[in-house]
């Protein structure tokens, strides 16, 4: 017994031995970091300039993060580096919960080099591990999470360029109670965050235009048959079903409408089940489905994109989540900002002032991306700009007029 | 002869399988560049690791096939002459080596035609392969897998017999030292009643002082252990002791860090309580359902009971996003600016004071358990596990026990899910999941059933290590769930199994070869 | 089972609670039938609506009773909850999508001139061939777990398989991660079985859609568990299972070899899971390394249903527990967010008033 405990206490000594690792106090030190409100993230000479991500690598929505910091990837291959300093990509694993995030928040402040988060994918992760590098000052620019109150906190570190839920519902209702004319309509969610707050927007906003809600359910996100939620819907006999949610279950509501006797209705979707695999996996049964999104059509920033990613990963830039070219344009904008503040210093480290940063981040205005020009407002939503709706046409995702 | 080539035929089998599984999920590609990252010379983004680290990976397994063929069970003594050895580790290596030249003929042809695997072999690159290959032909590179795994495998093989050769000398040594320090101090000491107040005195001052040391990282990832002692020794209460098989403990987690966040934060219901009070009725509250959730389901056995408790967990968990309760929970948003700790006035949410008052938490909860165990409740308990019906016919009231049991670990659950939300600042439904069960039931068995001390090893082992292999990206659960079958097999009674005190009828001792394992516990027989 | 009643009647409060909870059970299923009366007197429903509902919840029925089956062998001869049979059962779809992209991606040109895939040239060779691959793999799969994750730990503490097995189910999923990705795969069906066509049945004015691949894949379970059944009943296999059920020593002494009994129950048990990967494929066109999971657990929850360890009993279970999760929300008139909360309400309804299933128990007697 107490042989046990001894060898306890020895592994506890050689733990807080092996994390007492002296600091060096360095000189050369450029003089915007001692005026900086935070101070200096400094790479030492050989290092990389890191990015860090908390993504869901396993567990059930790995193909999201999976996705996203590839997207990630490709920003980084593409960036020049400064002077002899590379960038990195750092994901680590958050599993979408709450507590993955905030440990790899607290996982990714301990490294220096990591000087600014294109993260967080989820919501509730991203709510977790916002407190934790507000006080490490890492600027944040996440490419999906959507949840409205995130940006409402009074953070200055939180940026998104995800469209919230409550500017896209809104368009959303106006399209389908004015441009298309319905009057009873379907709302339905995936039961998540994200598709829940863009469902309630819809069904709010449309009642608001004089139009009637006639059924509103969720489904469980994850499952492949949902004829019994449909041949419920389909007792309403609505015009349309508005769904709020992804592209996996976007899919299956599409292919299953037919047998559950809502053929008639028109399934429009969100920006969450726009996309190739939406076309890819719905066939003949997807056509004249509906979805937003804020991705020009065929620029020419995502041809090359979409090529460079099908040869780096072997699938289709798109077919994991919608969400891989945000990835690509919040590392990319954040790389742009840290070049823009970093500084060399006389004893051949980078140092990247971080205050400074939070700040060229919260600022970026007009940047080129391939979603559309990133401006960032006072509280952090950089994507203000309305969606654009698209209709699947011969199995072509094209503008609807 | 013939059998001990078949024994090294079937390792060199399973060996081949294994690494070319490994390499089917680009499992070498991640283990080379670790290893380069460890010696100091990390790989660039879009490069592979070098040849060497893939060679010194691949080596160490090729040693390992050696060396378990070199010797095996139907040797009559260690002694296997050197000749016999080499031809084992031959055969084992040689085999290994079909498998992967078989695989790198199969894979780089494929690849040199220029086909992209990826679109269904995810992993598999046509860098991978290439590398794999050592940038060869696939005839090639194939070879010198082929040669590497035989060459490794015998030199496994002969490490085998010194080893063995050496063991003898090493184990009389090992003996010599353990006596002599048993004679001179370690006897003494061991003795000696002060030692164990001393080396509680020493535990403690490191709880203090460590928290302070290394940052807060480790006081997050050690904070989340903490919770999960708590948790821990709740369910080993229902699990351990009382032999309950409950497998949505999660609910009582959910229920304490919902009722301590409802009842904090400003919304949706801007009660805004005081923290100490919040906790008090997190902990009655989940206490509360414990009871409630018992009433009606604790007449049920076994897999019965562990079924319908997993469904409570998921009908709580359901409720908590659904539509229908989202005016009171907030639904799949879950609830913020949950409030942290005051004490006169002062507000103590830094990582430190967080981490201190979660091992103030445990320590309490490690004392009440420890009471509990062993008292008149814990023995009822222990009769209970054993035979429920026994138990009841000679007078324990076993349903109201039971009850008590799951009352006391919802309890333990709900303090640990206030704790968990109050440091997070946040809770939603994604962090009340099957998983959590999952994990924590994991935990106790894995600690040793039953064990206090195991339940706090498991907590290490099972929150602490998939952190350590965070290195390993999306490998590691996949490593974190092979490690779980390899731990339950090598230690079947867990990592540090409990003590029971044994108050059955005296039984002859069971003989050593027959009975290696401990008694089933939790309803055996 | 006699054993079970002397112990009841032991004590006289068991009898007491034994009134009370008859009392209760009658109280609460009066309540539900009331409720399902109300609900259907102002429902829109209509018997087209009530129709759609019952088949989907066959159709979802019949697989969660193929897989349940595989819970309920392990189950009654090993008293150990197969965790992994959900990743079985993933591992046999992902064969027999691969047995269609291959029978996808070669083109065949008849004597007529048209060119069709070979898929769509012999679709009954590909659909066996499919079946084939998927069951043999995920029977594979079985027979690999057992060995491996489960066979040295026989007399182990009861609850230290079950973690085994927890280890082994992660495992298993991540590897299928790794292997295949992260993404959904799509099985193209020939268009023998095109999914979302079938029989139009007309109800009323509308009409009510009997899909190929549902009735399909129903009337294939059903052949499957019936054979099985034979199987268990009629064989000298299903005999010494039976025996090994019962007591493993005595079916030792009586020459039954319990290992190699428990191994091939691991095979049937990964035979059926497979078949119901590949038809879970074929039905509902997507998989991915998780398709295992939620079905796994839907499947043990069917199993305890229906009484474990009882066949019988986990295919009535199966179908119980589909038809109450999709025609469930609509009779109660609740959300269907709200299916499992549901399901699992009644589950525990059940067991509270027949602690051990519908069935209850059979495949062996009682166990602690």
């Amino acid at each position: 017994m107490s042989k046990k405990v001894l060898l306890f206490v020895f592994i506890v000594l050689a733990m807080v031995m092996a994390s007492c690792s002296p600091k060096a106090a360095g000189s050369g030190v450029p003089a915007v970091c001692e005026e900086d409100s935070i101070g200096c993230a400094k790479i030492p000479a050989g290092s990389t300039i890191k990015l860090g991500m908390g993504a869901p690598l396993t567990g059930d929505y790995a193909s999201f993060g999976v996705d996203i910091s590839q997207g990630a990837t490709i920003a980084i291959m593409d960036a020049e580096p400064i002077g002899d300093f590379n960038f990195e990509l750092v994901a680590q694993d958050t599993g979408g919960s709450g507590e993955g995030g905030a440990a790899v928040a607290n996982k990714l402040v301990t490294d220096e080099t990591v000087v600014a988060i294109p993260g967080h994918i989820f919501s509730g992760s991203t709510e977790a591990a916002m407190p934790i590098y507000e006080k490490a000052g890492l600027p944040m620019l996440s490419p999906s999470a959507t949840n409205p109150p995130l940006t409402q906190q009074g953070t200055s570190v939180f940026n998104r360029i995800a469209f919230t839920d409550a500017v896209q519902g809104q368009f959303a209702a106006d399209y389908l109670y004015n441009k298309l004319g319905f009057t009873k309509i379907a709302v339905m969610h995936d039961g998540g965050a994200y598709g829940q707050g863009l469902a309630d927007v819809v069904r709010e906003e449309f009642t608001k235009l004089g139009g009637e809600v006639v059924a509103y359910e969720a489904i469980t996100p994850g499952e492949v048959d949902y004829t019994a939620t449909l041949s419920a819907i389909a007792a309403n006999n609505p015009q349309a079903i508005y769904f709020g949610g992804y592209v996996a279950e976007g899919v299956v509501l599409a292919n299953q409408m037919d047998q559950s006797g809502l053929a008639d209705a028109v399934f429009f979707g969100c920006d969450g089940t726009f996309g190739s695999e939406f076309i890819e996996k719905t066939g003949a049964s997807g056509e004249g489905a509906y979805a937003a999104s804020v991705i020009p059509p065929e620029s020419q920033a995502k041809i090359d994109f979409d090529a460079q990613y099908l040869k780096e990963f072997g699938v289709e830039a798109g077919s994991l989540s919608p969400y891989t070219w945000s990835g690509y344009d919040a590392a990319a904008a954040l790389i742009a900002q840290v070049r823009a503040v970093a500084v060399l210093g006389d004893d051949g480290n980078l140092y990247v002032p971080r205050g400074a940063l939070v700040q060229a981040v919260r600022n970026i205005s007009g940047f080129q991306s391939i979603t559309g020009d990133i401006t960032c407002n006072e509280i952090g939503e950089c994507n203000t700009a309305g969606p654009t709706f698209y209709i699947v046409e011969n199995g072509e995702w094209v503008e609807a007029k | 002869m013939k059998t001990s080539l078949q024994n090294s035929v079937r390792n060199g089998v399973v060996f081949g399988v294994v690494i070319v599984f490994l390499a089917l999920i680009g499992f070498l590609v991640i283990a080379a560049s670790l290893l380069q990252k460890m010696v100091g010379n990390p790989v660039g983004l879009t490069s592979m690791p070098s040849a060497a680290s893939l060679l010194v990976f691949l080596g160490f397994l090729h040693l390992w096939n050696g060396w378990r063929v070199s010797h095996n069970k139907e040797d009559i003594d260690t002694n296997v002459p050197l000749k016999t050895r080499i031809l084992r580790g031959l055969t084992a290596g040689v085999t290994t080596g079909l498998f992967l030249l078989v695989y790198a003929l199969v894979v780089g042809t494929i690849n040199e035609r220029g086909v992209d695997m990826r679109v269904y072999l995810s992993m598999l690159s046509s860098q991978s392969i290439d590398f794999f290959l050592f940038n060869q032909s696939p005839l090639v590179g194939g070879l010198i897998q082929f040669g590497f795994s035989a060459a490794a495998a015998v030199v496994g093989a002969v490490l085998a017999k010194f080893a063995d050769s050496g063991k003898d000398k090493v184990k009389s040594i090992q003996k010599a030292a353990v006596a002599w320090s048993d004679k001179s101090w370690l006897g003494k000491v061991k003795t000696n009643p002060y030692v164990s107040y001393v080396l509680i005195g020493v535990v403690l001052l490191l709880l203090v002082l460590v928290p302070r040391q290394w940052g807060a990282y480790w006081n997050y990832i050690m904070g989340t252990v903490g919770i999960y002692v708590l948790l821990g020794l709740g369910l080993n209460i229902i699990v351990g002791l009382s032999g309950q098989l409950v497998l949505g403990y999660v609910a009582f987690f959910a229920i304490g860090a919902y009722s301590f966040a409802l009842v904090t934060a400003p919304d949706p219901h801007n009660l805004q309580f005081n923290f100490w009070i919040a906790l008090v009725i997190a902990v009655l509250v989940s206490a509360l359902s414990g009871v409630l959730i018992g009433l009606p389901i604790l007449r049920l056995r076994g897999d019965y009971l562990a079924i319908v408790t997993l469904g409570f967990g998921e009908i709580i968990r359901i409720l908590l996003k659904s539509d229908w309760l989202k005016d009171f929970t907030l639904g799949p948003r879950g609830l913020r600016n949950i409030a942290g700790p005051t004490l006169f006035g002062r507000e103590f949410i830094g990582d430190i004071d967080f981490m201190y008052l979660i091992i103030l938490a445990v320590l309490l909860a490690l004392f009440i358990a420890r009471r509990v165990q062993d008292s008149t409740v814990g023995r009822a308990w222990l009769a209970i596990s054993q035979d429920e019906t026994v138990a009841q016919a000679t007078g324990v009231d076993t349903y109201k026990y039971k009850l008590l049991a799951l009352a006391i670990g919802a309890a333990f659950a709900g303090l640990g899910g206030a704790l968990f939300a109050s440091r997070n600042q946040f809770t939603g439904p994604e962090d009340h999941v099957l998983m959590v069960s999952i994990n924590v039931l994991c935990l106790v068995i894995v600690g040793g059933m039953g064990s206090i001390p195991g339940v706090v090893l498991g907590a290490f082992a099972l929150k602490g290590l998939p952190e350590i292999l965070r290195e390993l990206e999306s490998y590691r659960l996949l490593v974190f769930g092979a490690l779980l079958v390899v731990m339950m097999i090598l230690r079947p009674e867990g990592l540090w199994p409990a003590k029971r005190p044994n108050l059955e009828v005296k039984q002859p001792p069971p003989e050593p070869e027959t009975d290696t394992r401990p008694a089933a516990i939790g309803g055996g027989s | 089972m006699e054993g079970t009643k002397r112990k009841r009647s032991l004590t006289l409060p068991q009898n007491k609670s034994g009134l009370f909870r008859l009392i209760a059970a009658v109280v609460v299923f009066a309540l539900l039938f009331w409720r399902v009366g109300a609900v259907a007197t102002v429902s829109q429903f209509g018997a087209d609506t009530w129709l759609r509902l019952a088949v989907s919840g066959l159709i979802l029925g019949g697989m969660y009773a193929l897989i349940a089956i595989g819970y309920t062998l392990v189950y009654g001869i090993l008293f150990m909850i197969n965790f992994a049979h959900g990743e079985v059962m993933m591992i046999g779809a992902f064969g027999g999508y691969f047995v269609f992209e291959a029978f996808n991606a070669i083109p065949v040109t008849s004597a007529d001139g048209t060119t069709l895939s070979l898929l769509n040239s012999y679709p009954i060779l590909a659909v066996f061939l499919a079946f084939l691959v998927g069951m043999s793999i995920a029977a594979l799969a079985g027979f690999l777990l057992e060995k491996i994750a489960y066979r040295p730990l026989r007399g182990a503490p009861r609850l230290v398989p079950l973690i085994s097995a927890i280890g082994a189910s992660i495992f298993l999923q991540n590897a299928g991660q790794l292997l295949f990705g992260p993404q959904r795969r799509e099985y193209i069906n020939p268009d023998l079985l095109t999914r979302g066509t079938g029989w139009e049945i007309p109800i009323g004015e509308s009409s009510v859609m009997l899909t190929y691949t549902g009735v399909f894949s129903l009337v294939l379970s059903a052949i499957l568990m019936i054979g099985l059944f034979v199987l268990v009943q009629r064989t000298k296999l299903g005999k010494a299972m039976r025996a090994v059920a019962q007591d493993k020593s005595t079916a030792a002494l009586m020459g039954v070899d319990v290992d190699k009994v428990i191994s091939q129950t691991f095979v049937i048990s990964g035979l059926l899971a497979g078949a119901a990967g590949v038809m879970w494929g074929i039905h509902n066109q997507l998989i991915n390394y998780f398709t295992g999971f939620l079905p796994g657990i839907k499947a043990f929850t069917a199993a305890v249903l229906g009484g474990i360890g009882n066949i019988p009993g986990a295919m009535i279970g199966g179908l119980f527990l589909g038809i109450v999760e999709s025609v469930g929300p609509a009779a109660l008139g609740i959300d269907f967010q709200l299916k499992d909360v549901i399901a699992f309400s009644i589950l525990i309804l059940v067991l509270i008033f027949r602690p051990s299933g519908i069935l209850g128990e059979a495949l062996a007697e009682e166990k602690v």
